[in-house]
């Protein structure tokens, strides 16, 4: 089994799996490394660009991890958006429903 | 005081141009429906509503405060800002949940997520207070810059309070949420581009990155450059358990939905997005942004401490930035600062104009007043909110001096004590609607105890205000979990329809258990046979 799954179906991309919380650790630490490693570089200085680099490197590597498995989700969630829509706009008018 | 130039009147009459012009195009898209003038029809792609997020949480306030904690703490103050990380969790968990339900309205969500009398009484209170505080907010930052105008031209506070309100108030009315997406589009790319102009050549002005840095070290000042230079782990003004405690709400709070002020407007954003993945890369690379503005900003406010050091007045250094680009920028170039003040002023306005309008035309008209109402007619409700709330905003900002202590007071009760249950309420089945409604209730009175009355008698010190969310965060819960346990479970049918429908993270196996006997998981109970055969 791979340590990174990246071909989704849309039932098992719907599940909360590894991939998600890998995501979730990864997330907060590019913020960090942005955070500090822009202002440092702004100031030229060597360790603002290292972070700078390590902060986009983790970029790419979250959105490697993720994305397959966002777009599984969004491609099978759009094909019921529709009929969820209708089902919460009755919701919403429950009283000419119910009336 | 501040003189323009021909150049600099022209920059800022052709922005406005663009700005109200970006409010005729969309006119006919805005009011083609409520799902339209709100949502912009739940059909951007993830860059544009990203676009948004950013410009909105630049306000004209925000270079102040920044400013400020720069000027005071050095880099370390990057911290006090940092609160907008958030969005590093929710942007993959809440956001996902939330573009899931297609609720329009945090208020709206709770309908979903809760049942009966409780949830009714939820999405009312919920949707009472965003109109309030949206109404709020715009007085706030409308004050901003009728301070900034006074500032420059010497106006009375007012003039710029009402006069820029009402400029962006044409196109929010004319086109909804379209107009507002698209003109914070623009303005987004004008003001970063005008964050980075100025700060470079604030930068520039101090001697370079080298010459902040070798003044800073002859004025024994170094420390400013060290991002984590802390007064101690809990003495001092600006100790390391503040840090790890904004670094718990900011990001654990991702989990949750509400557990940060601007969910609200970025729940609107993540809805309009056309699919969940546009959702959630609008919302994390929109907050990206955020901070990266606010890692140069720090840089120029460095830049700012060189060229002006020992300024003991709060009042003075907090307009440190502007400074940078009004004293520093070429003739000419100053009405194009000017102009990208206004647009980040507009976007922050036309969001909240457009937010507060959808909760009172969404939760209070259509859900409580007039559910058979139709999609002209709820435009045009959109429309009449807009303009109260502009008005509204207007009394508030004029009112600001009297009421910040109390509205701030207002804003403190809504991250402390109900941090947790926000999260609750995503990533736990059993907590229910009494108990969210408990834990706001216990918070009101929980805060005025811990907050004012019980230091003012000395039976606790005044505490430091992280000390004052763990304590708030200990005592609500107290009231809320007894109360969640003592009372029933929402119905298991309902739990299941919004389990199926959101797929929220945590603590659901009872929930899940049902819906995968109903056949509600349909793929997943495909999946399941299919391994089992093999």
């Amino acid at each position: 089994m791979k340590l990174i799954r990246r071909h989704w179906t849309p039932g098992s991309a719907d599940e909360w799996t590894k991939e998600d919380w890998i995501t979730i650790i990864i997330s907060p630490l590019c913020y960090i490394l942005l955070s500090i490693g822009v202002g440092l570089s702004f100031l030229l200085l060597p360790v603002g660009f290292i972070t700078l680099t390590a902060g986009i490197v983790l970029i790419i590597l979250m959105h490697w991890i993720i994305d397959p498995k966002l777009k599984s989700i969004s491609h099978d969630y759009e094909e019921k958006q529709q009929q969820y829509l209708e089902e919460l706009e009755n919701k919403v008018r429950w009283e000419e429903k119910n009336g | 005081m501040v003189t323009f130039e021909f150049l600099d009147w022209l920059w800022i009459v052709l922005f406005l141009f663009i700005m109200i012009g970006a409010g005729i195009l969309f006119y006919r898209l805005g009011k083609r429906s409520e799902s339209d003038f709100f949502l912009a029809g739940r059909g951007l792609p993830w860059w544009l509503p990203a676009s948004s997020v950013y410009a909105t949480h630049t306000a004209t306030d925000t270079p102040m405060w920044v400013t400020g904690v720069i000027y005071k703490y050095g880099f370390t103050g990057i911290w006090y800002t940092f609160f907008a990380a958030w969005c590093a969790i929710s942007a993959f968990v809440s956001t996902r949940i939330f573009r899931r339900s297609l609720a329009y309205t945090q208020a709206e969500w709770n309908t979903l997520r809760f049942h009966g009398v409780g949830a009714e009484m939820l999405r009312g209170w919920i949707s009472g207070w965003q109109v309030f505080m949206n109404m709020f907010i715009l007085g706030w930052v409308g004050m901003a810059m009728g301070k900034i105008c006074n500032y420059m031209f010497g106006w009375e506070l007012w003039i710029g309070l009402i006069v820029f309100s009402a400029v962006c108030a044409v196109y929010v009315l004319a086109a909804g949420y379209w107009g507002v997406i698209m003109a914070d589009f623009q303005q987004g790319v004008i003001a970063f581009a005008v964050i980075v102009i100025v700060s470079v050549w604030g930068i520039i002005a101090a001697g370079g990155s080298e010459g902040i840095i070798t003044k800073l070290s002859e004025m024994g000042e170094s420390w400013r450059l060290n991002p984590f230079h802390f007064s101690g782990w809990f003495e001092g003004d600006f100790p390391a358990a503040w840090f790890i405690t904004m670094m718990v709400i900011a990001l654990i709070g991702g989990f949750g939905m509400g557990t940060s002020i601007d969910w609200y407007a970025e729940a609107q954003r993540i809805q309009s997005s056309k699919t969940v993945r546009d959702a959630s890369y609008s919302i994390w690379w929109g907050t990206a942004l955020v901070l990266i503005r606010n890692s140069i900003w720090a840089v120029a406010v460095l830049a700012f401490f060189v060229l002006f050091p020992g300024i003991t007045d709060a009042s003075e250094y907090e307009l440190g930035w502007f400074r940078l680009g009004f004293d520093y920028l070429p003739a000419g170039m100053v009405g194009f600062f000017f102009a990208a003040i206004i647009a980040i002023h507009l976007s922050t306005i036309s969001t909240h104009l457009n937010l507060g309008a959808m909760y009172f035309t969404r939760d209070l008209y259509l859900h409580y007043f007039k559910p058979t109402a139709g999609e002209k007619e709820l435009v045009w409700v959109g429309r009449f909110a807009t303009l109260v709330l502009l008005i509204g905003s207007f009394f508030y900002g004029l009112m600001m001096e009297e009421i910040t202590s109390w509205l701030i007071f207002a804003l403190w009760l809504m991250a402390a004590g109900v941090w947790l249950p926000n999260i609750l309420q995503v990533v736990w089945w059993r907590f229910n609607s009494w108990g969210y409604l408990s834990s706001w209730i216990a918070n009101l009175g929980m805060s005025w105890l811990v907050v004012w009355i019980l230091p003012s008698y000395g039976v606790i010190p005044e505490l430091p205000d992280y000390q004052q969310f763990w304590l708030l965060m200990l005592l609500g819960a107290i009231i809320y979990i007894p109360v969640t346990l003592l009372t029933k479970p929402e119905p298991m049918e309902h739990l299941v329809k919004f389990y199926a429908q959101s797929r929220p993270i945590g603590w659901w196996s009872p929930v899940r258990k049902e819906a995968q006997k109903l056949g509600l998981l349909n793929h997943l109970n495909k999946e399941q046979t299919k391994m089992e055969t093999a």
